[in-house]
């Protein structure tokens, strides 16, 4: 009877909780136990978690052929079918994760900043809060190395490119007229302000096959996803007014700001180098409309811009000022798609539609220009897996330029044309370890006006030879158009694209919020615009026979740790660079190139006083120059430049900010470069002038109020 | 007993037979009644309660993986990482965290947008971001986290948790202006109140926090 019962329990014990035994042990790639990984049979409760030694085991009621699960924080998830009643001491190597944080990257040529960035180079908020920067985008990257301080210009010269080399991208769709108008020797600043941007990645060469026509750089500027909340921004300048506004709904969020600049009062305040009719003068408003789809975003991003002024302007060659009175209206507008949508594709699309419009009278000479400009791309991206993604795509650019000058005698001459670039481009990415990564791609453009096709290979790759350090290396071969200046002549005159190669080696270092970047680059030019006038003119004679190249090094150590409250960085830049185009008697230094540059930035936040301070001190070695009272070309050096800005924001509550900066503190007199008579005077020298600052030191002082539901939110981001 | 079997063994091998076969199937269908829900739930809070965090986690996830009907599961699992994200100063780790917790709870707040102890664990995921990295994640965060704390407590006013949870954050950022925290205090005393009254749905339901106010309260006097 005892028999009859056991046999009996056991058959309905066996019946309801038939169990098999599942036992192993979890390894790494190189052998070690994994302690703490989840082995679990998919769709059930039954699991366990491995020991010290990296063994396991578990009961489970489950028959047949289950999917046994392995999972932790740090390796890819492995998946494997097994035969419940047959695994037993078996070992389970896990894989790192290629997702993981500390997974190589290709760094070479690529300063990052915003939420994405792995290794951010710049904070979102650092644009705002450098000292000098004043809430400029481009004044914030100038202290990063590879890029040259032109104080003149304002614009970004990187490596030994002219500011023109630079492309810039707004959610991976190109503007135009990245600048304010501005006129000789007065620096511009970016049109954008940093507000409506999170992301921003700053290439100094060596860049994906994604962005054509550009020879030196892109600048990638993202617009934010979505915002935080409603909200109102009021702030009110010593050089103007701004006010912005933020709307939330479920689905979709709507930002407008606007601002209104006038330098009159400062400058009436302040004394200036500059003689103004009528200072600087804009009207400026940008809007984002931002819709959430299930699988995707679209953004809707408009700005417009109408400025003006009236200055009259110091030349060596006349006896009286040049009257400059300029009227810049400018409108941007740019659409994007970001979605997903089956099997791991992604489609990026989008649209950007840009028209600059520039009224100048020179004295009683007038000029009148019109540029209209249209980017369109279409891109897909496939993962594979987590360790190949293949992307390609194609766009193609529209621009139209058309400009009238019209001298005393009411005699005009137009100028202009038209270009269309269509290109295509893939690109693959493969991570064929935690250590090595690669990208190679290839694009090719076919430009209508100059009626040639390019075809410019990139190459990267990346090893991590350590926990913490890694080297990258780029390469790549890049063409742009020629500057508008000369292809708007060319109905007389036949262009070729200008190129560039660019060879790129990386090292970084990226330990518990410090990062240390060294990078040396050999860039080499050919194709360059040469003509034989003294400016660009219509009958000139123009080849494309310029060459050039330029090498360096890059530091960048970063450090937000070792003390605390305080954040610095310092960028050094050495080149070498030498051109012969446009129409130079010899391959020299361009004036805008300094053979060093040193930025050295601080940010300290003192609690107590609810502020925090900053300094950016920019020194650059002297600027070449020309003296044509000297037989050898180019042969002058300008003294150092060197500027030192403190900033100050103070926080008067959590929404009111108080904000006060001052450039160049120490009121250094800096020379950018002389301007040299065209004919000798009496005694047989060349006049000159020097060309300096249109200030020697700049005040600003700022409230930025808030008005926001939770009253949290400030405006230490906008400054 | 033995000369009773004697007396009639078949008789009563049969009625053993049924008593046994009746505990058996009784046990069998109390064990499916209370379900492997109920039993795994139980056996991860225990496990967590020991302190054993790993192996409670692990059992959570196990759940969440086979149970796509209850949202307990991966609330547990965000809030068990973003716990133990708020107790390392790994970076590393800090991240893989917290990416692990909102991956858990943007699965559940899909389905249920309007849960307020989600929105708790979803505040407290950025709260973990902004403590990891104030001068960063500060500017960027603290708008969000009190917006989902406002949510929370539109949808339920007398939650405990989110009472207490919304006046501690903003107990930090009043300590940093010196601005008066007794509004934060007198409702983290509401909140313990608050803590005695409230009945959790279920028995797995977030019923924890009471000790943590009790700690919070302490500190204002």
């Amino acid at each position: 009877m005892k028999t009859t019962v056991t046999l009996l329990c056991l058959l309905v014990t066996t019946l309801l909780l038939s169990q098999s035994t599942i036992s192993g042990k979890v390894v790494d790639e190189k052998g070690k136990p994994v302690a703490g990984a989840n082995i679990f049979l998919e769709g059930t409760y039954d699991g366990a978690t491995s020991n010290e030694t990296g063994s396991f085991s578990f009961t489970t009621t489950t028959t047949g052929n289950q999917t046994l699960v392995v999972s932790f924080l740090i390796y890819e998830t492995s998946k494997t079918v097994i035969n419940v009643a047959a695994f037993v001491d078996k070992t389970i190597k896990l894989k790192e994760g290629v997702t993981a944080l500390d997974a190589v990257i290709i760094t070479a040529g690529t300063l990052e900043s915003g939420d994405k960035a792995r290794v951010s180079v710049l904070k979102p908020l650092d644009i705002v809060t450098t000292a000098g920067s004043a809430g400029n985008i481009i004044a914030a990257l100038q202290t990063l190395p590879g890029t040259q301080t032109v104080g003149e210009d304002g614009r970004l010269f990187v490596r030994g490119g002219e500011a023109n080399e630079t492309q810039t991208f707004v959610d991976g769709i190109r503007v135009a007229q990245p600048y304010g108008a501005s006129t000789n020797n007065l620096p511009t600043r970016g049109r954008f302000s940093p507000f409506l941007f999170n992301g921003i990645s700053f290439s100094t060469g060596g860049y994906s096959a994604e962005y054509g026509e550009a020879l030196s750089s892109v600048l990638l500027l993202n617009t934010q996803d979505e915002p935080d909340q409603n909200k109102t921004e009021i702030s009110l300048m010593t050089v103007g007014l701004g006010i912005g506004n933020t709307q939330k709904w479920k689905k979709s969020s709507l930002s407008v700001n606007s601002n209104y600049i006038n330098l009159a009062p400062y400058q009436a305040a302040i004394p200036q180098n500059v003689d103004w009719n009528s200072p600087f003068q804009s009207l400026s408003g940008e809007t984002v409309y931002r819709y959430n789809f299930n699988n995707g975003i679209l953004k809707v991003y408009a700005a417009f811009d109408t400025s003006k002024f009236d200055v009259n302007q110091e030349n060596i060659n006349a006896p009286e000022k040049i009257r400059v009175d300029l009227n810049n209206n400018n409108f941007y507008f740019n659409t994007s798609y970001k979605g997903v949508f089956g099997n791991n594709w992604q489609l990026t699309s989008g649209l950007s539609y840009g028209y600059s419009n520039n009224k100048i009278n020179l004295n009683i000479d007038k000029v009148v220009n019109d540029e209209n400009a249209a980017h369109l791309k279409f891109k897909l991206r496939k993962s594979f897996s987590e360790r190949i993604k293949l992307s390609f795509g194609a766009d193609y650019f529209m621009t139209q330029f058309n400009e009238d000058f019209r001298d005393n005698s009411g005699s005009i001459f137009t100028n202009g044309y038209t270009s269309n670039i269509a290109a295509v481009f893939s690109e693959i990415d493969v991570l064929f370890s935690k250590k090595w990564a690669a990208k190679v791609g290839l694009r090719a453009a076919n430009n209508d006006l100059l009626n040639e096709t390019t075809i410019a290979p990139r190459i990267s790759f990346a090893y991590k030879m350590a926990k913490n350090s890694q080297f990258s290396f780029a390469y790549g071969n890049f063409t742009q158009t020629p500057r508008a200046d000369y292809v708007k002549y060319s109905n007389n005159n036949r262009f070729e694209s200008e190129k560039a190669s660019h060879y790129i080696l990386n090292f970084q270092y990226n330990k518990n919020g410090k990062t240390f970047r060294a990078e040396t680059y050999y860039k080499e030019y050919s194709n360059l615009v040469k003509f034989d006038t003294e400016t660009p003119l219509y009958n000139s004679t123009f080849n494309n026979s310029g060459l050039g190249y330029a090498k360096g090094l890059d530091l960048f150590w970063r450090d937000g740790k070792s003390i605390n409250n305080l954040e610095y960085w310092v960028s050094y830049s050495y080149i070498d660079t030498e051109r012969d185009y446009k129409n130079f008697s010899a391959q020299v230094t361009p004036s805008f190139v300094a053979d060093h540059s040193l930025s050295i930035v601080t940010k300290y936040f003192i609690t107590n006083w609810k502020s925090q301070i900053g300094f950016t001190n920019s020194y650059s070695s002297g600027r070449p120059y020309n003296n044509p009272n000297e037989t050898k070309f180019m042969n002058g050096k300008t003294k150092v430049y060197n500027s030192l800005s403190f900033n100050w924001a103070y926080l008067l509550s959590p929404q009111k900010i108080l904000y006060f900066s001052v450039s160049n503190v120490l009121a250094t007199q800096n020379v950018f470069g002389y301007e040299y008579a065209k004919n000798p005077n009496s005694a047989g020298i060349y006049n000159r002038r020097e060309i300096t600052p249109t200030a020697d030191r700049f005040f600003f002082v700022g409230f930025f109020w808030t008005i926001s539901n939770d009253k949290k939110d400030n405006q230490l981001r906008n400054l | 007993m033995k000369t009773t079997m004697n007396q009639n063994p078949i008789k009563t091998t049969k009625v053993m037979t049924k008593i046994i076969v009746t505990i058996v199937l009784f046990i069998s269908s109390y064990v499916s009644a209370q379900g492997q829900f109920e039993q795994g739930m139980g056996k991860a809070l225990q496990l967590w309660g020991q302190g054993k965090s790993t192996e409670a986690l692990a059992l959570f996830e196990r759940i969440a993986a086979a149970e796509k009907s209850s949202w307990l599961p991966n609330y547990y699992v965000a809030l068990v990482n973003t716990n133990a994200a708020f107790a390392t100063k790994d970076k590393e780790q800090v991240s893989l965290l917290l990416n692990k917790a909102q991956k858990a709870v943007d699965i559940e707040m899909d389905k249920n947008p309007n849960n307020a102890e989600l929105l708790v664990v979803q505040a407290m995921i950025h709260t973990a971001w902004i403590a990891f990295d104030p001068m960063t994640n500060g500017q960027k965060l603290a708008g969000p986290v009190m917006e989902l704390y406002g949510k929370a407590k539109a949808i339920a006013p007398e939650n405990p948790r989110v009472v207490f949870c919304k006046a501690e954050f903003e107990i930090g950022g009043a300590k940093f202006w010196g601005t008066d925290t007794k509004p934060m205090c007198a409702q983290i005393e509401k909140a313990i109140g608050l803590f005695a009254t409230f009945k959790p749905e279920t028995v797995f339901s977030p019923s924890w926090g009471l000790e943590r106010a009790q700690i919070a309260q302490k500190n204002c006097k």
